[in-house]
């Protein structure tokens, strides 16, 4: 993939759907769009099938922003409500079975790093937190132990929302739900913990309350990911159906979640720090060029 | 009939905030018109979740946003029909609620 094939074939071109066509015209490709910026261009994400206010959702397609380079990117999935969302998006989306996204992703990411030497190619992994934590668990760690270089996205709702609301290892010990009418026995997977052990490169825990710094977080995350080694993002996307929350309070619950216990953590190895340091000149400079060939095409 | 979330232009054309373009879960449904500097929503694309209206009046506090019944809104604007034309949108008039149906049928608030 890259923006080319994406382009349409100019005989074609009336055939395309209106949705493509804008996609291709006024789609964020070529320069890093920001948060600010949305509702003015046509974003990656499309009309979609999930409930009715998901923060799952609003997590995702704020992903999709911060994403650096869409174009060159490849989602990895699983089962789960997250695969609804990101399967209507324009980026190519791979189903993996059930536990083995990361090992997908590993051969994945080997093979087009061997195809692609010159253009670096994202692979990420956004799957639930019981397609990485429970159901997908080895083949997470073995990824991040032989240092994978790739992103691995959990959307922790803490439920298995999509088959009735059976507890997962990230459930919150005590939470009663459909499933779980005892309330749950044990205490949440310490995720961030298991991946300070395996030395991720970069380990962040989010709450989509900050959009901003939800998109800086994945943006962070692909680019160390490119060149240093595995990250890690735990975002709390709660399930506004499984837990009860009334639509229009789903922001008012992020934001306990997220003072009370859940709050923004991020880990960065030195390698991470340094390269992320190495970059911000090179950005710099880069941005200021791009202002400068806007200005002449206006002019 | 169903309701809608809907953006008072006038409200909403004083402030530049653009959060409820932020926190929406749906792409583009929210859109932002720079000219007119004013948000409007795709009511096509709207699966009328709130969190806009609780955005708007609890963080931004400019109480821009109603839920509406889609039927009382003049012009709305739909995705599928107009698709994602920027340039356009200035030439289209923009969504608009006779101000007595908004307090008959608004979301109750306040």
């Amino acid at each position: 993939m890259s923006f080319d094939n994406l382009k349409m074939s100019p005989a074609l071109e009336k055939y395309m759907t209106k949705e493509y066509r804008d996609l291709v015209e006024r789609g964020p490709y070529g320069k890093q769009k920001k948060v600010s910026e949305m509702g003015t261009f046509k974003e990656i994400l499309e009309e979609h099938p999930m409930c009715a206010g998901c923060a799952m959702t609003l997590f995702i397609r704020l992903t999709m922003i911060g994403l650096p380079s869409p174009e060159h990117t490849i989602l990895v999935g699983t089962a789960g409500c997250g695969r609804l969302a990101l399967t209507q998006s324009s980026i190519p989306f791979i189903y993996g079975n059930y536990g083995d996204t990361n090992a997908v992703a590993s051969g994945l990411k080997r093979g087009l790093a061997m195809r692609f030497p010159d253009q670096p190619k994202d692979v990420v992994v956004m799957a639930g937190d019981g397609g990485l934590a429970d159901i997908g668990f080895s083949a997470v760690m073995h990824s991040w132990f032989r240092k994978e270089k790739f992103t691995t996205i959990m959307l922790d709702n803490e439920v298995y929302g999509n088959t009735g609301g059976q507890e997962s290892g990230m459930t919150e010990k005590g939470s009663i739900l459909k499933m779980a009418p005892k309330g749950k026995l044990f205490e949440k997977m310490d995720m961030i913990g298991l991946a300070k052990t395996a030395n991720v490169a970069y380990i962040a825990r989010v709450v989509p309350t900050n959009p901003t710094r939800v998109a800086s977080t994945i943006r962070k995350a692909v680019l160390i990911a490119r060149e240093i080694g595995p990250t890690f993002i735990q975002a709390y996307t709660s399930c506004n159906i499984e837990y009860a929350i009334p639509t229009p309070k789903v922001l008012d619950d992020a934001k306990e979640v997220e003072t009370s216990r859940y709050g923004f953590m991020e880990i960065m190895s030195d390698e991470a720090r340094e390269f992320l340091e190495s970059l911000e000149p090179a950005k710099k400079a880069k941005g200021k060029k791009s202002e400068s060939e806007e200005t002449v095409t206006a002019s | 009939m169903y309701l809608v979330a809907h953006v008072d232009t006038k409200v909403c054309s004083e402030t530049a905030c653009k959060l409820c373009t932020q926190y929406c879960p749906e792409a583009n449904t929210i859109l932002y018109d720079n000219d007119m500097k004013t948000a409007f929503i795709a009511v096509d694309r709207c699966k009328a979740c709130e969190i806009c209206v609780s955005v708007c009046d609890n963080m931004a506090k400019h109480n821009a946003i109603k839920m509406v019944m889609i039927s009382d809104i003049d012009h709305a604007f739909e995705m599928s029909k107009f698709g994602f034309r920027p340039n356009e949108w200035d030439h289209i008039e923009k969504p608009s609620v006779a101000v007595a149906e908004v307090a008959a049928t608004g979301s109750g608030k306040d």
